[in-house]
């Protein structure tokens, strides 16, 4: 995944902010400022190796292992340590769960705070003007966009990242996991299900 | 360098970016959405601003205070990783690493057919990586702190006249301290490069009925976490 490489397959002509981000890239390389290779490692970082495949072991594990789970709640950062998780934009992690009564839901009005090392890089609807607008004034009309609809007596918690706490949403097991791995279980948690936007099944998962 | 970020601390950026509850923009959900980027060079500029954040590279205010400087209409039609190209190029032109014009020249160059320079330093590779993956906790809070958990707190009505982490959708409205997160230093003055001492952060619930009167949604919660300096009593 070289940095050449990107540059000779282009399917469309390089529009105008392309081109300045390559220069950019270029003029910082020519100065010795900026290692071609420590920008493809970041970069391969969250395509490869960070991502909501993290938060699904997180979350998997809290699952079945509710001592686990204990910590997770009162000491986030230190239980997702011990899965080998952890760095930048998740010094302060804080992890909180769905109940029946209780659904979280997370957003950053101001910018695009996101938990990078158990979700990776949040998408694009994410950090979109309608979803930051429109996620604490109408969480319900937001969710009913993403399919769910959650009952008029659950209250909604959404969680606004104004500081430098990231939050990560422990859902709720679906029945019908009963005796899963927690392999299978990684597999129906989504990423969207750990900001809250979504709902695990157990009919998503080839095991079931 | 204190005062070349001064010059930047008085600028009105109660911005466009605080987003929190207006309403016009349509669906969340839009074709393409579902990615962090479509496009090589976003992640790329995303790494960039990583490598000058963690080496030092820039000077002046931090790089969300810089995309809060974009004017409102410019911040509304850049792309996400755009307003990332933006606050690290402002960033090392405060720095003197790069002078204005000299992107514009390499893009001419590039287009001429110039093979595009590679810098390869694997010990800077290596502290990149190691810090990526280090986690930084702020303090702990203080032994006293002005407000308990379960306390009303109302955040003060202000206009702050730089960047802030204080939403306008909650000023001036009361709620309740949940917990206390921990002591930062108040991003208000630290993005500036000014002394500030560490302070509490309160994790702050909010009845949405405080903030938006009556909905047909019924009632939810709003929390967010914010510093000690934005709070009084009711």
């Amino acid at each position: 995944m070289s940095h050449e490489h990107h540059d000779h397959h282009h399917p469309r002509p390089a529009s105008a902010v392309e081109l300045r981000a390559q220069a950019l890239e270029a003029l910082l390389a020519e100065r010795g400022l900026v290692s071609t290779d420590a920008v493809d490692a970041v970069v391969t970082l969250y395509e490869q190796d960070v991502g909501p495949q993290n938060g699904a072991k997180v979350v998997a594990r809290a699952w079945v292992d509710d001592a686990y789970r204990e910590r997770l709640l009162t000491n986030a950062n230190a239980a997702i340590a011990e899965l080998g998780f952890g760095g930048i934009e998740g010094d302060n992690m804080i992890v909180v769960a769905n109940t029946a009564g209780v659904h979280n839901m997370i957003v950053c009005t101001l910018c695009s705070c996101y938990p990078w090392p158990v979700l990776g890089l949040p998408p694009t609807w994410y950090k979109s003007s309608p979803y930051r607008a429109r996620a604490v004034s109408e969480p319900r009309s937001v969710l009913s966009e993403f399919g769910v609809t959650l009952d008029d007596d659950v209250e909604i918690r959404i969680w606004d990242s104004s500081a430098e706490v990231r939050y990560l949403v422990l859902p709720m097991r679906p029945s019908g996991t009963e005796g899963w791995t927690q392999t299978e279980l990684e597999a129906i948690i989504t990423r969207d299900c750990m900001i809250g936007t979504a709902l695990p099944t157990a009919r998503e998962s080839a095991a079931a | 360098m204190r005062r070349a970020y001064l010059e930047y601390a008085n600028r009105d950026v109660d911005g466009v970016h605080d987003m929190g509850g207006m309403d016009g923009f349509g669906p969340v959900l839009e074709p393409g959405g579902e990615v962090a980027y479509t496009e090589r060079w976003e992640p790329r500029v995303f790494a960039i601003h990583m490598v000058e954040e963690l080496e030092d590279l820039g000077a002046g205010p931090g790089a969300r205070a810089v995309r809060e400087e974009m004017p409102a209409a410019d911040y509304l039609a850049a792309s996400y990783y755009q307003r990332w190209l933006f606050s690290v190029e402002r960033r090392l032109e405060r720095s003197g690493v790069i002078a204005p014009g000299e992107v514009e020249e390499m893009v001419r160059r590039l287009a001429q057919g110039e093979a595009a320079p590679t810098h390869r330093d694997a010990a800077m590779t290596k502290r990149i990586q190691a810090r990526m993956a280090t986690v930084h906790p702020i303090d702990p809070p203080p032994d006293t702190v002005r407000f308990a958990p379960g306390q009303r707190v109302r955040v003060k009505r202000m206009d702050p006249a730089g960047h802030t982490r204080c939403p306008r959708y909650v000023r001036g409205v009361v709620g309740v301290v949940e917990t206390v997160r921990g002591a930062d230093r108040l991003p208000d003055r630290a993005t500036y490069g000014l002394e500030t001492p560490r302070e509490p952060v309160y994790s702050v619930a909010f009845a949405s009925r405080e903030l938006w009167g009556p909905s047909d949604e019924g009632v939810w919660t709003v929390a967010l976490d914010l510093w000690e300096s934005y709070l009084e009593a009711p």
